[in-house]
């Protein structure tokens, strides 16, 4: 089975990223970045059935030159190969383009499965996967919690999950993507060392500009304005030594009844 | 010359998030107000009469496809039901609740129709001919104050509070019959409902509640034992069932259990809009994490800065001396 994953550099979970001073963009400088959550669930997902139905895993980052990170965090988890696509412009952040461009990769490549993350942590849009998978005309679940191709690999039993602890189980026509929920199966430890290691795995590179790429987009969505939320005021901080902050809790919520 | 109009896309029965229409509905009526236009909601599931009838109290118009055959959430065919209902009514703009089924159809629709996708929007402003949403991003870090040129709007739109859309009555409802898609690529096969286990944190009055900032298994303990001392639960985030520490039954959030106790302590939970669906209508809020800046503090009543390996301790400590003085 050809399998692709796809994996977004973005930046890390520990620090809030600094606002632009044209406030429609976050300074890159100085920026920690990571590879995307649910995409190494996604990674995971596709290495699971490689090891049941054999083939390959391709894996494909979108976006800067410090984007190739995120492809040796792959191959330290042992896909086969890994695609670079180079989007100096755009800093890999408009989707459109990412899906045209991600769209020309597969078609070359081919394949039997996809899968994708179920939302990238910067943009929170959740659009990736499932607007490839349109571009593609090719069947989708989104929000998928379990896999189970059939033997003779032209179907596939799908869970996805649902609100409020449901799910609900497809049978799919392959080729298909499935972008992938949290926790689909655990996400293996990648030491610093099989990382580093990584890094001199070959990176297949091209550039979004030379593909030619345009979006197909009718409309377009964009940043007015960005800023750090407020706090709604209505949450009083408790400062001071951690003794006195804890004895101020508890005879708030005393005195509020609630314990 | 586009229309005016604005469909809502509401949600009923089984793994669907009912929760989230009223601030959808809300969201909806303010566009269309905005733009003279009438709010249209759709709505396709088995056994939704009553939902429906009550729906149409505040919106224009209900479009309700109710059969036996839209038990089970078949994404294609709702999305040819909305796509009819588009090409016939020309709307402005198509909302969705940011629950599972509104994340899915809102991308395919958005695909469909080659428009940008406006997702987890938390608020709606109409101002001077210009119409903006506000959504968060970098894990909510950031808030985008965004716009959209050209093409219909499609949004998802977050549950937001106890805000009841404003009651208009007298809203039609009109019953539908929606085919199967003809694309079959996609079999809907079965509904699973949860399996519950252990206690059902949704009853209790105060829960405590502990994330990834956990760190180890072991350090749980500490969340049990100040639940244990304030006569609470414990429940948790995501991540910790992910990982296989608790099954689903303790998880908070938009795919655990929805909780309203009159005490919620969050532990080590950073406020993913995901988790805060789940508990934002506590009575208090009481947030512990080391990070200034997590999102949890901004829906919080009360907030520790801090190390919760060491205010833990501290708070169970101290309510056992206040219990027993
Ligand atoms: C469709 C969908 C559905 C989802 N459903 C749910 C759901 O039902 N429930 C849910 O919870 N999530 C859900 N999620 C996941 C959600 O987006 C977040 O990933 C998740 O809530 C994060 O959990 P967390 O806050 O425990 O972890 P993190 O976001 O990693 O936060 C950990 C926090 O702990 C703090 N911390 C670390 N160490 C310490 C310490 N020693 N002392 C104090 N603080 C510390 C950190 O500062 C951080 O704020 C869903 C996601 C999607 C896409």
């Amino acid at each position: 089975m050809k399998i692709i994953t796809f994996v977004k550099h973005v930046p890390s979970s520990g620090a809030t990223p600094r606002i632009a001073v044209t406030k429609r963009g976050i300074e890159e400088e100085g920026l920690a970045y990571e590879a995307n959550e649910t995409d190494l669930y996604a990674i995971e997902e596709a290495l699971y059935q490689r090891f049941v139905h054999q083939g390959t895993v391709t894996a494909v980052t979108i976006g800067p030159r410090r984007a190739q990170a995120a492809l040796h965090v792959a191959y330290a988890k042992g896909v086969d190969h890994g695609i670079h696509v180079l989007t100096e412009g755009s800093h890999g952040t408009d989707t459109a383009l990412n899906v045209a461009a991600a769209a020309e990769v597969v078609k070359k490549q081919g394949f039997d499965l996809i899968f994708t993350g179920i939302q990238a942590d910067d943009d929170l849009q959740g659009l990736f996967g499932i607007a490839l998978a349109e571009h593609l005309g090719i069947p989708v679940i989104s929000a998928v919690t379990q896999v189970n191709v059939s033997a003779d690999k032209k179907t596939a039993v799908v869970t996805r999950e649902l609100g409020g602890g449901y799910k609900e189980e497809f049978e799919v026509d392959l080729p298909c993507l499935c972008t992938v929920q949290f926790g689909i199966r655990p996400v293996r430890y990648s030491s610093i060392m099989a990382i580093v290691k990584a890094r001199s795995r070959k990176i297949e590179s091209m550039s979004l500009e030379a593909m030619k790429i345009a979006s197909r987009q009718a409309s377009r969505m964009s940043i007015a304005e960005l800023s750090y939320p407020e706090n709604s005021g209505q949450c009083q901080m408790l400062d001071g030594a951690p003794a006195e902050a804890v004895r101020t809790l508890v005879a708030n919520l005393v005195e509020k009844g609630v314990i | 010359m586009g229309s005016i109009d604005v469909v809502v896309y509401c949600e009923a029965g089984a793994g669907q998030t009912e929760a989230s229409n009223a601030s959808l509905i809300t969201a909806g009526a303010k566009l269309a107000a905005n733009q003279g236009g009438r709010v249209v909601c759709l709505l396709v599931g088995n056994d939704i009469a009553e939902v429906a009838g009550e729906l149409g109290q505040y919106v224009d118009e209900v479009r309700v496809a109710d059969a036996p055959r839209h038990a089970d959430y078949d994404p294609l065919t709702v999305l040819g039901a909305l796509q009819k209902l588009v090409v016939e009514i020309d709307p402005c703009a198509v909302l969705f609740g940011h629950t599972h089924i509104g994340m899915d159809l809102a991308a395919r629709l958005s695909a469909k129709l080659g428009t940008s996708l406006i997702s987890n929007c938390f608020d709606v402003q109409c101002e001077a001919g210009a119409t903006h949403f506000l959504r968060p991003m970098y894990r909510g870090r950031v808030n985008a104050k965004v716009a959209v040129e050209g093409g219909i709007i499609v949004a998802t739109i977050q549950q937001s509070g106890a805000r009841q859309p404003d009651l208009k009555g007298g809203g039609q409802v009109i019953a539908i019959e929606v085919e199967y898609a003809e694309d079959r690529r996609i079999r809907p096969l079965k509904t699973i409902a949860p399996t519950r286990s252990g206690v059902d944190i949704a009853k209790a009055d105060i829960v405590v509640a502990g994330g990834r900032g956990v760190g180890e298994k072991e350090n749980f303990a500490l969340v049990e034992a100040l639940a244990a001392a304030v006569g609470g639960v414990s429940a948790c985030s995501r991540p910790l069932v992910d990982i296989g520490w608790f099954t689903s039954s303790s998880q908070v959030g938009l795919s655990g259990t929805t909780v309203k106790p009159k005490l919620y302590i969050a532990c080590g939970i950073s406020g993913a809009v995901e988790h805060v669906h789940g508990m934002k209508e506590s009575g208090t809020i009481v947030a512990i994490n080391k990070d200034p800046d997590a999102p949890i503090f901004r829906i919080a009543d009360i907030g520790i800065v801090g190390d919760l390996l060491e205010l833990l301790p501290l708070i169970t400590t101290e309510v056992k001396s206040t219990r027993t003085a």
